[in-house]
């Protein structure tokens, strides 16, 4: 169904390694800075993105990722924009474009709207974070019409029979949750997750990725040797963009972040 | 696609589980203890013992002859929520779910708070049950409420300082979901307000059913006829559904909610989502399809009013649904009008309400007038009104 998904992880698996997935929300710190961003996030061997719509209240996301939302919203992010950024992105790459937003931004837009506007920029999957697919019903039904692809969180405390489900609801991939809580930068690493990736991988075949939490290449190397498909890090990177983006070479620091974590992915 | 058929929750078209999937299985979990909770005779005794003896249940039911004189019309009934343990209706809702946390082998409660009512309530049972408590409160809704802050961690509880958004109920509930997603385990989420993800919504209009069903035992019992007309201010609305649920078939009895008219409608600084719907729009809130205050580009706004309980910019989904369906008629007062409520109860009748309340109180002095003599009018006074006496102060220019 998405075929730039399949493309990507079809040829890393070829290659022997997992996707790398950096994460920013879309106008953090402000429309043209995010434009950067996301391009340097490219140049820097990005296989995939993922972009934040911001939200005023995002429950799922820890205090980097608000932090980032409240820049966004301030600065003047909107629909329009939002659309715009991620058009603008699609014509200079053909790597697959995944958004994450709340489900108040879709409902407020209008479901069949947001999703063809969605498709004419370039969006190949969309996440909810707040909405399971049993309330998707009417969002899926659009997203199949547009052709976009579905994506689910599974996290250690699915049960088997849920995992099932959700997996039957997914076809970009299956974001997996290294830990509980809100998006953030740990420290320590979740040892769980390997025991996740293998319930998973007695269920379906479709490509796992794995966030949360996720701050280090070490992380990177770690989640990749226990067989993620793809890797994704978010507040890592967000919290330098909140740090440093009024630094003169910022955009070549997070090129860097980028290029060390994707070099981590490709070591099995 | 086939809907899980666990998943249930709507009120009409409002409502639902709109929650993070790390969320899904413990609301699973909330839904099925419950059910299993409500149907065993040995807790819902004890439930009912803690509520008579520990709570102060059944609240009197009080003819307030002075105000009703001085009004003018309408015979007027004050349900007496402050003189519950703890000064709110709150404390009915934490008891039950502290018995519900304990039920599932959950070791620490956590919840939201506004006032500081529901915190001080959730306070109280993790203490009354020797349960470990972690209380979100908005550093706005800290400072205008101190001595519930104290009182909190007199009963041994943490409260959590929430500085992001607009520093109120909204951000101490996004955090309290927060913690809840990453200590599910171990940790059951009290909400204080008859809103949130399904099952909540549900569980709290039951806990609070209560003052609804001894509201009508006991209006008959002096008055041998159900009232003409019910009021209670909503915030969330846990009060209002609480009194308004045992009457909805009643058609006969007018219900009506009051929501927090803050600075008046043209200031933009309130929390009216119901009243006038191009205020607002439908939307999902913490968990819920609901009316929500949000902007042109679909953020949710930050609400303004003088009661930290009622300044919340998305409400109940239940009351969305009653509004929609016409049953229960939804107003607003401003603060300036709640305070001279307030005032007005305090002088007429010795009671000091919670501001909260004191918005009901608001629509009884503007409707009970209008009615005629004989008719009767009960005003649910969710709360007293200690923990406000800084922020009347300050309205009045008076140091205390």
């Amino acid at each position: 169904m998405t075929n730039r998904y399949e493309i990507t992880f079809d040829a890393l698996k070829k290659r022997n390694e997992a996707a790398f997935i950096p994460f920013a929300v879309a106008g953090d710190p402000d429309p043209d800075k995010s434009e950067e961003i996301f391009r340097a996030y490219i140049d820097g061997g990005a296989d995939i993105l993922e972009i934040g719509y911001p939200f005023s209240d995002p429950i799922a996301d820890g205090p980097v990722n608000q932090r980032a939302s409240q820049r966004a919203i301030r600065n003047g992010m909107d629909h329009e924009k939002f659309f715009k950024l991620v058009k603008k992105l699609r014509s200079c790459s053909d790597i697959p474009v995944g958004i994450l937003l709340y489900a108040n931004t879709i409902l407020h837009l209008g479901t069949d709207l947001f999703c063809r506007k969605a498709a004419d920029a370039g969006i190949d999957s969309i996440l909810v974070a707040d909405m399971p697919p049993e309330e998707s019903e009417v969002l899926q039904s659009s997203m199949e019409k547009y052709g976009i692809g579905r994506v689910f969180i599974v996290s250690e405390l699915t049960p088997q029979d849920r995992i099932k489900y959700i997996c039957s609801q997914v076809d970009s991939f299956v974001y997996v949750v290294s830990r509980l809580g809100a998006t953030g930068t740990d420290l320590k690493f979740s040892d769980s997750i390997s025991g996740t990736i293998s319930r998973l991988k007695t269920v379906t075949d479709k490509p796992l990725a794995v966030g949360f939490g996720i701050s280090s290449a070490e992380h990177v190397r770690k989640v990749t040797q226990c067989g993620a498909d793809g890797v994704i890090v978010g507040s890592a990177l967000v919290k330098n963009i909140e740090l440093s983006y009024k630094n003169a070479n910022f955009l070549d620091k997070l090129r860097e972040q980028v290029f060390d974590y994707k070099t981590a992915t490709r070591i099995r | 696609m086939k809907k899980d058929v666990t998943l249930k929750g709507y009120f009409g078209r409002f409502g639902g589980t709109f929650a993070p999937e790390t969320l899904m299985p413990a609301l699973n979990e909330v839904q099925h203890a419950f059910d299993a909770f409500m149907k065993d005779q040995k807790i819902q005794s004890e439930f009912k013992d803690l509520l008579e003896k520990y709570n102060g249940r059944e609240t009197p039911l009080y003819f307030a002859s002075r105000l009703t004189k001085k009004l003018g019309g309408a015979k007027i009934y004050l349900k007496r929520e402050d003189l519950n343990h703890t000064g709110a209706h709150k404390i009915t809702n934490a008891l039950g779910q502290a018995l519900l946390a304990r039920y599932m082998g959950k070791k620490r409660l956590i919840a939201e708070t506004g006032a500081g009512q529901h915190g001080v309530a959730t306070a109280t049972a993790a203490a009354l049950l020797g349960m470990e408590c972690d209380i979100y409160m908005g550093t706005v809704d800290m400072q205008r409420q101190r001595p519930n802050v104290f009182r909190m961690n007199l009963l041994g509880t943490r409260v959590v300082p929430v500085d992001s958004g607009g520093k109120t109920l909204k951000d101490a509930v996004n955090e309290a979901m927060r913690d809840w997603s990453k200590t599910v385990r171990t940790t059951h989420y009290a909400f204080g307000s008859a809103l949130g993800p399904h099952p909540f919504p549900t569980i709290v209009r039951e806990f609070q059913s209560i003052i609804g069903k001894e509201t009508k035992m006991q209006i008959l019992k002096v008055e041998n006829r159900l009232p003409d007309t019910i009021v209670a201010c909503v915030g969330g609305g846990s009060n209002a559904i609480g009194i308004f649920t045992p009457f909805l078939d009643d058609k006969d009895v007018k219900l009506v909610g009051v929501e927090a008219g803050g600075c008046g409608l043209d200031s933009n600084k309130h929390a009216v989502r119901l009243t006038h719907s191009d205020l607002s729009r439908t939307g999902i809130l913490h968990g819920s399809f609901s009316y929500v205050l949000q902007d042109k580009n679909g953020q949710i706004s930050d609400t303004q009013s003088i009661s930290a309980g009622l300044d919340y910019s998305g409400v109940g989904p239940q009351h969305s649904f009653l509004h929609e369906s016409g049953r229960v008629d939804y107003t607003y007062a401003t603060d300036t009008e709640a305070l001279d409520a307030f005032k007005m109860l305090c002088e007429y009748e010795g009671i000091i309400p919670a501001l909260e309340s004191s918005h009901a109180v608001a629509y009884a002095v503007k409707n009970a007038p209008l009615m005629p003599s004989g008719s009767i009018m009960v005003i649910n006074l969710s709360g007293r009104g200690d923990k406000d006496i800084f922020t009347v102060a300050d309205y009045l220019g008076i140091n205390i």
